[in-house]
């Protein structure tokens, strides 16, 4: 289970990566018509928590994850399962936005939803069913 | 042999031990794990929170930074929606979404510097058009700014909607947010302005605009053409990405 959750971690933080570079060098920002794709996804006040982008979040998010996912024993169990908790749940939360608020949908932050809801079923598969050996 | 079994049942009896503890141990992980998912999903609930009070504009009971944009436009003639001395050789027009955030950005961060070097100078007159990409309540929005401009105080009005600007596609567009944006505008005839933001005049405007803007090759807000003496008719210069690329085409169409 540590070897997928390292697998999915290391694509997660690739995914995540080329959002914040996509989002920071994309030229002037504007508003798009039309409403689809990831630049109005982008271009939306969602994308940002607090002036951060996103995705810096996200990387941070995979890199605990990929950290926990190559150490054994119960702490690094746990930190992978709260830290996949809340990716998975904020994942939900943007998906939900880009369906139903922003009318747009961007692949690349559909891939990284997947991803997070794989990580968070791996991570919680590792605690509840290894929890208290060594695996 | 009695011997022999005393060992058994030790050894047995510490395994019993070892199991019990070790289920313990368990146990203890699992209450632990509970309240991990606990303090996760309220850490995902704050999240979203923070991601929906960030920006939570359009709030007609509490409207900021309505002193801040008298003072910018202090003493600067309006017509329709024209900022700027009638006379002026340069003419830029911005075509914005009153519910862009970009938009919003940009009337906060570049159209100062703009309005202060080139516009309260007599270089240059804003003009602004709607062009209305967001979603259905843009329209409304656009029309409700071109009939304050009706009564001289259409920049007021777009300059107090966007330092108020909710999030898009909220909702927060409602009557009583225009209502609200227009009397803090300064609007002198509120009735008035209120049937002209429903006639059918002020949507054509509305939509023309929007027309124009996709004439003219836009496909996103804000996107600004300029017309003056150093330019060849209306040049369509699309998004400037600072203060002093938008100053500088405007410079470049007065000679």
């Amino acid at each position: 289970m540590r070897g997928v959750a390292t697998f999915l971690a290391t694509f997660g933080i690739g995914v995540a990566t080329y959002i914040a570079i996509a989002d920071s060098g994309g030229g002037s920002p504007v508003c798009v018509a039309g409403g689809h794709g990831c630049q109005t996804v982008a271009e939306s006040s969602y994308s940002h928590l607090l002036g951060v982008n996103i995705a810096i979040f996200g990387i941070g998010g995979y890199v605990i994850l990929l950290g926990a996912a190559l150490l054994r024993g119960d702490a690094a169990r746990m930190v992978g399962f709260a830290v996949a908790l809340v990716g998975f749940g904020y994942s939900l939360y943007l998906t939900y936005l880009e369906l139903f608020t922003i009318d747009a949908i961007c692949q690349w932050c559909v891939a990284s939803a997947i991803l997070m809801t794989l990580l968070f079923a791996a991570n919680t598969t590792r605690m509840l069913a290894y929890v208290g050996t060594e695996r | 042999m009695s011997g022999s079994s005393d060992r058994e049942a030790r050894k047995e009896e510490r395994l019993r031990t070892e199991e019990a503890a070790e289920a313990q141990r368990r146990q203890q992980r699992i209450k632990l794990a509970s309240a991990i998912a606990f303090l996760a999903v309220a850490a995902v609930a704050i999240l979203i929170v923070v991601s929906q009070n960030q920006s939570s504009g359009g709030d007609s009971g509490n409207l900021q930074a309505v002193a801040e944009v008298e003072e910018e436009l202090q003493g600067i003639p309006q017509d329709g929606m024209v900022l700027g001395q009638p006379g002026a050789e340069v003419a830029a027009l911005e075509f914005a979404d009153l519910q862009c955030p970009v938009c919003k950005a940009y009337s906060e961060q570049v159209l100062p510097q703009i309005v202060e070097t080139q516009v309260r100078t007599g270089e240059a007159k804003l003009d602004f058009r709607a062009y209305t990409i967001i979603d259905a309540d843009s329209v409304p929005a656009a029309a409700a700014a071109i009939a304050a401009g009706e009564q001289g105080k259409g920049w007021n009005f777009v300059e107090i909607f966007y330092r108020n600007q909710g999030l898009e596609r909220s909702g927060y567009v409602t009557d009583d947010f225009l209502t609200a944006v227009a009397e803090a505008a300064g609007v002198p005839n509120l009735e008035k302005w209120d049937r002209t933001r429903k006639s059918k005049a002020v949507l054509a405007e509305v939509e023309d605009s929007t027309k124009e803007a996709q004439d003219l090759g836009f496909t996103g807000t804000p996107s600004f053409a300029v017309e003056g003496p150093g330019t060849n008719g209306l040049e369509a210069i699309g998004t400037p990405n600072s203060a002093g690329a938008l100053e500088a085409s405007i410079a470049a169409a007065t000679k």
